[in-house]
């Protein structure tokens, strides 16, 4: 059940822009402005709509949205009160654009700060060539995008062998065909229905071959930072259970994958990158949660992880925050494991992914300190350098994956 | 046989290489610059292209892109003097990127490791 105001009376569509939310009133406007001018100005002969689809936000971000000057026609749709969810936002919003009929849908962030309206351009134009999904590519500080850097592409690329920088930006380009495939999926859990959507509509366009591009911003990414050491819990669970469902969905798949392939770029010659601001990260509340979580989960970590991996967490966790490293290899096999008893124990999820939180503290902890006296484009390269120690551990995923 | 193509305007490099590369079992072809290099691959139809960047008359970064958009499944290892190119945004379109050292054995086997890679096929971008 979905709440909608259509005010214009909008029945059909090529090409939405929607702009997912909950209580983002402070934000909003902007985005919705420059969606707007992006559709002029770049689509101007399509049927455009705006939709901000919303989880019954009780800050005004309806108000905000639908007061905002456009010359593009907004839609406002919403989950019912009490039904929160990024995903149930999404889901909205594909089946609306299945009912307008749209050939192209674009998503960005209601608290996106930096946006331009070439943004909708560039995820929007790939979809009416012969593109399925664009993934954005922006420049991100390097203490932004903790699960992005550490998990979520990392795993991408050594799992499917799919080189998608930003698989949970947040600002994605679909086509309207890709739409209905999501809607066909039957792997629509809680976590899919919160922030898991992002890296299952990344993963499912992967895995259904869907051809995908990464598109440049041009600008970076700046919205709301979260201290990952603060804030990112629920968000981690969600993204990483979704993460491990869907190695499960698509095993077959991915068993057959060797190493991985860079993507399509789309939107080259913008000129130089502009740089980030900068984002605080408290390393000693990384440091003390990593090590208050060796005092809990020990037990846990000590029936999940080989034996051999649970020496080298010994060796780790001994370590003083002066000279903390927790090994990139170590972490790749680290979460390999986690995967594993993820599929093998399917009553105890979430007492297990509660069990990871605090080593993606450590390993977090253990990349900012190594990055602190790093430029953006060194950062950049230590995370490409722990992608490649992630695909050389494919053959130790295939190996416990068959146990 | 697989075939690569080597493109470098050090004739020292092409001629390094290509020795190299013969030995292991591959064919080599060469260009020693951009020009008519797409024309080029077009005729040859290389399994990888080994691409300098720093070259006398083109940056091999742009001629990546160019490759990119007509020839999206050729494996492309960028190999370079510099490391710094390797932060370089577009230089993630490339497969591989290997800094030149005396030493081939990084770049043989990311020559394997491009020539093994296996996963469904991307569209040209046109």
């Amino acid at each position: 059940m979905q709440i909608e105001e259509n005010p214009h009376g909008v029945q059909t569509a090529d090409l939405i822009v929607g702009i997912p939310s909950y209580n983002e009133a402070g934000l909003i406007a902007y985005p919705t402005e420059k969606a707007s001018e992006g559709l002029i100005k770049y689509f101007g002969s399509k049927n455009s709509v705006i939709i901000n689809c919303d989880n019954h936000s009780t800050d005004g971000t309806r108000e905000t949205f639908m007061n905002t000057p456009t010359e593009v026609p907004k839609i406002y749709l919403s989950t019912p009160p009490g039904v929160r969810g990024k995903g149930n936002n999404l889901k909205n919003l594909f089946e609306k654009s299945r009912d307008l009929g749209a050939q192209a849908i674009v998503v960005v962030d209601a608290d996106l700060k930096s946006i331009t309206p070439r943004w909708i351009k560039n995820l929007g134009e790939p979809l009416f060539e012969d593109f399925g999904f664009v993934a954005p590519l922006y420049v991100r500080h390097k203490y932004d995008g903790t699960i992005t850097n550490n998990i979520a592409y990392p795993m991408t690329r050594c799992v499917y062998g799919r080189r998608v920088r930003q698989p949970i930006g947040g600002d994605f380009g679909f086509t309207g065909e890709l739409a209905e495939v999501y809607l066909r999926q039957e792997d629509w859990t809680p976590a899919v229905a919160a922030f898991g959507i992002d890296i299952w509509m990344t993963t499912t366009a992967v895995c259904h071959g869907t051809p995908i591009c990464q598109s440049y911003m041009g600008r970076p990414k700046v919205h709301k930072p979260k201290d990952p050491g603060k804030s990112l819990g629920p968000m981690f669970l969600q993204v990483v259970g979704t993460i491990f469902e869907m190695m499960i969905k698509h095993a077959d798949f991915w068993k057959e994958v060797r190493w991985s392939k860079p993507t399509a770029i789309f939107g080259f010659g913008l000129g130089e990158m502009e740089m980030p601001p900068p984002v605080d990260v408290n390393i000693e509340r990384l440091y003390d949660k990593f090590q208050t979580g060796c005092a809990d989960c020990e037990s846990l970590w000590k029936d999940i992880l080989s034996n051999n991996l649970f020496k080298k967490l010994s060796e780790v966790r001994a370590l003083p925050l002066g000279g903390f490293e927790f090994p990139a290899n170590l972490w790749a096999e680290i979460l390999i494991d986690f995967a594993v008893a993820y599929r093998n124990r399917i009553n105890e999820k979430e007492k297990l992914m509660e069990g990871l939180i605090p080593l993606y503290f450590g390993r977090t902890c253990s990349f900012v300190t190594e990055s602190e006296p790093l430029t953006i484009q060194q950062a950049e390269e230590l995370i490409e350098e722990q992608c490649e120690v992630f695909e050389t551990s494919k053959p130790y995923l295939l190996n416990r994956w068959s146990e | 046989m697989k075939k690569i193509l080597i493109v470098d305007d050090e004739e020292v490099i092409r001629m390094l290489y290509g020795e190299e590369l013969e030995e292991e079992g591959y064919e080599v072809v060469t260009a020693g610059s951009g020009h008519g290099l797409m024309e080029m691959i077009q005729r040859e139809k290389p399994d990888l292209v080994i691409l300098d960047i720093k070259m006398a008359e083109h940056d091999g970064l742009d001629l990546l892109q160019e490759i990119r958009k007509d020839f999206y499944n050729i494996p492309v290892i960028l190999c370079s003097a510099y490391s710094s190119f390797k932060g370089d945004l577009k230089s993630i379109a490339a497969d591989y990127y290997v800094v030149k050292s005396a030493d081939l054995s990084e770049l043989k086997q990311k020559i394997k490791m491009a020539l093994e890679g296996q996963i469904p096929s991307q569209p040209s971008l046109k």
